[in-house]
């Protein structure tokens, strides 16, 4: 069979020209060619058209009038790879039957799965795509990026620190280095740190995973330097707690309760610990603002927080703040990307809704370019 | 030297991996399956040393903490004795739970803690919602609205009371939820090929630790 | 008037924690017992476990701590009970570490009750490291990723996993999961790569999250939250926990509408309220705001 890992065999035969419903084909399968055969399978002759079987029309032969049966290993019957097996159909209609010649087959594995040749295309194409963004970034760094409304709220959370007098608390979220949201969070830390470092407010970073610490170590100790305030950077301004979720949680937490910082950041993914986060900070009269792509979570800080950045703006802030041209080649190619399958969906949408009301087949290679098969 | 093994070689190895697993996805060959296979397993063998790279951490840190009598470090002394004890326990108890003392500090401590902290969110939902649900402008009255109606729809009571009800929420949850959630998939799925892709070209570095 | 809406909008939180509280206290210890229409997300399980015969392997994965054990653990006591009713061979296991002393709790417990013997109509796999990387291995050589069960036993030995060698033999998987490794990993490295049929069970918060899966038939069940659970209950005749935690639920909602509906009467009564309408030429502000001296969406009020 075409595609798969070996251990089946895919029979095809052209119809007879005498097929009805009355009629029946019946498949036998032997290991030798002289026999002795075993009946696999009966069916009524006007069904198991190779057409029926839904495989695409890149590696499939749609071909109308062709019959077709798929022979898989089972618990009985066992088909192993490079051995020759036989195969022999029959027609009836209960008192007589016409059997075909005996042919064999050699269930072998396949190299490459066709079926699925469009996710490979559409992978190849979006990574193309974003690998483009990121050469074209690097050669013209000020590509257009709309203003994130959310990084004036930065600014002001900054300041309301600053004039109080008391820390700015910033969280990486609960992901480790790998993920997008959190290499994004520590963007945005570097650009606060700038800050801080300028106004000499105090910055607490506690942390849950331990790369994450050293990475974001690095970030705030460089952003003190590029801020000429070497002298103000504090060492344990990054800390590790732990990172079993609710008890990271439960000490910051406490460390809000009791340091009553100004400015709470929940930058980066969060699991069910955002409510319990955001909502003792709000208790305590901090300015809050949250950038995660954590949907399921989103709700929360919308709630409890004054300004949430949401999914993508959270990748947004971050490359229009830092400017590096990966972040904005990746925010563009993942744009370019999105506005590709929204272009698909929209005439997708159409083409199936036609192919609907007029019964037409005429779309169906179109639209399964964009299926997922097995 | 020691940049090769830190830098290149691990960058090296990330390629090679990254380019023979995304291609494995489609080679159904046995061949394929077997290396797969090989590797899921030397995977889960990485994660167990992973776990214990995490105590290791954790104790280096605690104990840091001890040592230099930095304020709460009673707390750190805590963390000690309640890990050595639970290892202790769970060694006399031969790891098995039904009736021995590993059991007992599973059910009374562990439990115990874990459902607390999490059945604060719903007082915390409760305290978020008095505060924050207000008409302040169109966009959150419609969030009010919605919420309003999911709430009184997902209970026995709401749907008691209008049956009618239910069958909103279920829409609510059905259409509009889903059709925003796969938008949000669609989104989260692109980036995260993004920065695979990144990973395995090495443009991406960040997650080797340090800066370049 | 208007000095106590504002006062009121001001309430100590510690008073909407006793209400919560005590809406939670009252109907579980006096229950009302109100109707549970069941919603067709969770009939799709039932009913393709009605569909099994007995004897098809079904694999329960409690893939949840005790965090979440409100939520799913009467899903787990409702699910095994049906799949012991039908006489099914139940393999369980855990992906989550922490999970493990209360799945062995629940699997033994059900077992118990329906005499069933464990090796020979149910196996606890017990927990593995890995995640996604075990249901790999299981899907390739079920013995090989899980050599001997939670009890030291062999599982090539155990009479209830013959003829099963990976999850391409298991009739029907269901996942209850409070996030990841959870339903989503089961479909990405599992149903989708050795095609066994799956269904999800999770918490009321991740529920939404799985509706695409649902709707595309990736996931041909979903049991979400306590509801779920009540819901699954009812399909199996069953008086649980899930049943009996509805009432406090339904009555937290109606407070939390409650409230909601104070607040919003206190906020337009308040002094100094002026309720904005929508300005497309305003930056786009999500936030809700802290209505306190100092926070930014004041000047908007």
């Amino acid at each position: 069979m075409p595609g798969d890992s070996g251990g089946s065999v895919g029979l095809s035969w052209r119809a007879a020209p005498f097929n009805g419903p009355a009629l029946r084909y019946q498949v036998f399968f032997g290991e030798q060619e002289r026999g002795p055969y075993t009946q696999l399978a009966e069916f009524p002759a006007n069904s198991h058209y190779k057409s029926d079987a839904d495989r695409p029309w890149w590696s499939w032969d749609r071909t109308k009038n062709v019959h077709f049966y798929q022979v898989k290993s089972t618990r009985t019957l066992n088909l192993v790879n490079g051995r020759p097996y036989f195969f022999k159909v029959a027609l009836t209609d209960g008192t007589q039957s016409l059997e075909g010649p005996v042919r064999s087959a050699v269930p072998e594995p396949n190299l490459f799965n066709w079926n699925k040749a469009n996710n490979l295309l559409l992978m190849i194409v979006f990574s193309t795509l974003v690998l483009i963004s990121i050469s074209q970034a690097k050669r013209r760094p000020n590509i257009f990026l709309r203003r994130i409304p959310g990084l004036d709220a930065v600014e002001e959370a900054i300041g309301r620190a600053t004039e109080m007098g008391r820390p700015i608390l910033y969280l990486t979220g609960s992901d480790d280095m790998s993920s997008l949201s959190t290499i994004a969070a520590t963007v945005i830390l570097g650009q606060v740190a700038k800050r801080t470092a300028a106004l000499d407010t105090q910055l607490k970073v506690p942390h849950r995973d331990p790369i994450v610490m050293a990475v974001c170590q690095e970030i705030v100790k460089e952003s003190y330097l590029e801020a000429g305030r070497p002298d103000a950077y504090r060492e344990d301004s990054n800390f590790f707690i732990t990172s079993d979720q609710f008890s990271y949680t439960a000490a910051v937490d406490g460390i809000m309760l009791r340091e009553r910082p100004a400015a709470n950041f929940f930058m980066g993914f969060y699991y069910a610990e955002a409510l319990l986060l955001a909502e003792t900070g709000a208790g305590t009269g901090a300015i809050q603002i949250a950038g995660t792509d954590a949907d399921l979570q989103l709700p929360f800080f919308i709630t409890t927080c004054d300004y949430t950045l949401i999914g993508e703006e959270l990748y947004a802030a971050s490359a229009y703040l830092s400017r590096e041209p990966v972040l904005v080649g990746t925010l563009r190619g993942q744009d370019q990307g999105k506005a590709f399958l929204l272009i698909s969906m929209v005439i997708g949408t159409i083409l199936a809704t036609i192919g609907a009301f007029t019964g037409t087949q005429a779309f169906v290679p179109v639209l399964q370019l964009f299926r997922d098969f097995k | 030297m020691t940049l090769f093994l830190r830098r290149t070689l691990p960058l090296l190895l990330t390629f090679l991996f990254g380019v023979a697993f995304a291609a494995q996805y489609y080679i159904p060959h046995p061949v394929s399956e077997g290396a797969l296979t090989e590797i899921s397993v030397w995977l889960r063998i990485i994660l167990g040393f992973a776990m214990i790279l995490g105590i290791a951490s954790l104790c280096q840190v605690h104990y840091a903490k001890i040592r230099t009598r930095v304020a709460g470090w009673g707390y750190s002394l805590v963390v000690y004795l309640s890990m050595l004890i639970t290892v202790a326990v769970g060694f006399w108890a031969g790891g098995q739970e039904t009736g021995t003392g590993l059991g007992w500090v599973y059910t009374y401590t562990l439990l115990a803690l874990q459902g607390t902290m999490f059945s604060l969110l719903g007082f915390f939902v409760a305290s978020a919602a008095f505060r924050a649900f207000r008409a302040r402008s169109k966009e959150a009255t419609v969030l009010l609205v919605a919420a309003i109606l999911m709430m009184f729809g997902r209970v026995p009571l709401g749907e008691y009371l209008v049956p009618a009800a239910g069958p909103l929420a279920g829409w609510l949850l059905n259409v509009l939820s889903l059709a925003a959630r796969r938008g949000i998939l669609i989104g989260i799925s692109l980036g995260g090929i993004a920065t695979s892709i990144k990973i395995i070209f090495g443009i991406e570095r960040s997650y080797l630790g340090g800066r370049e | 008037m208007r000095e106590l809406a504002g006062k009121l909008l001001r309430l100590d939180r510690r008073a909407i924690f006793v209400l919560i509280a005590l809406a939670t206290l009252i109907p579980l210890l006096y229950p009302v017992g109100l109707p549970i229409r069941v919603s067709p997300e969770v009939k799709r399980v039932f009913d393709h476990i009605e569909s099994l015969p007995a004897g098809s392997v079904f694999l329960l994965s409690l893939d949840f701590d005790p965090a979440s054990k409100p939520e799913l653990y009467p899903m787990a006591v409702a699910l095994l009970n049906h799949a012991f009713r039908r006489d099914l061979r139940v393999v369980t296991m855990t992906l989550w570490v922490t999970g493990t002393g209360m799945a062995e709790k629940v699997v033994s417990g059900v077992a118990s009750e329906y005499g069933k013997r464990r090796g020979l109509d149910y196996a606890f796999l017990g927990y593995s490291p890995g995640g996604a990387n075990v249901i790999i291995n299981m899907g390739q050589d079920l013995n090989a990723a899980f050599p001997a069960d939670h009890y030291g036993e062999r599982t090539a030995d155990l009479p209830v996993l013959r003829g099963v060698r990976s999850l391409r033999q298991v009739n029907y998987v269901v996942s209850l999961a409070a996030g990841t490794p959870g339903v989503e990993s089961w479909y990405v490295y599992g149903k989708e790569k050795y095609g066994f049929e799956l269904g999800g069970g999770v918490t009321a918060v991740i529920a939404p999250g799985l509706y695409p899966f649902l709707d595309t038939g990736q996931i041909n069940g979903l049991i979400g939250g306590l509801r779920g659970a009540a819901e699954y209950e009812i399909l199996i005749g069953m008086k649980g926990k899930g049943m009996a935690g509805m009432d406090a639920q339904s009555a937290t909602h109606f407070i939390i509408i409650g409230l909601i509906l104070l607040c919003n009467l206190f906020y337009v009564l308040a002094p100094g309220t002026v309720v904005r309408s929508f300005d497309p030429s305003a930056p786009l502000r999500t936030g809700s705001a802290q209505d306190r001296t100092g926070s930014p969406q004041e000047g908007q009020r």
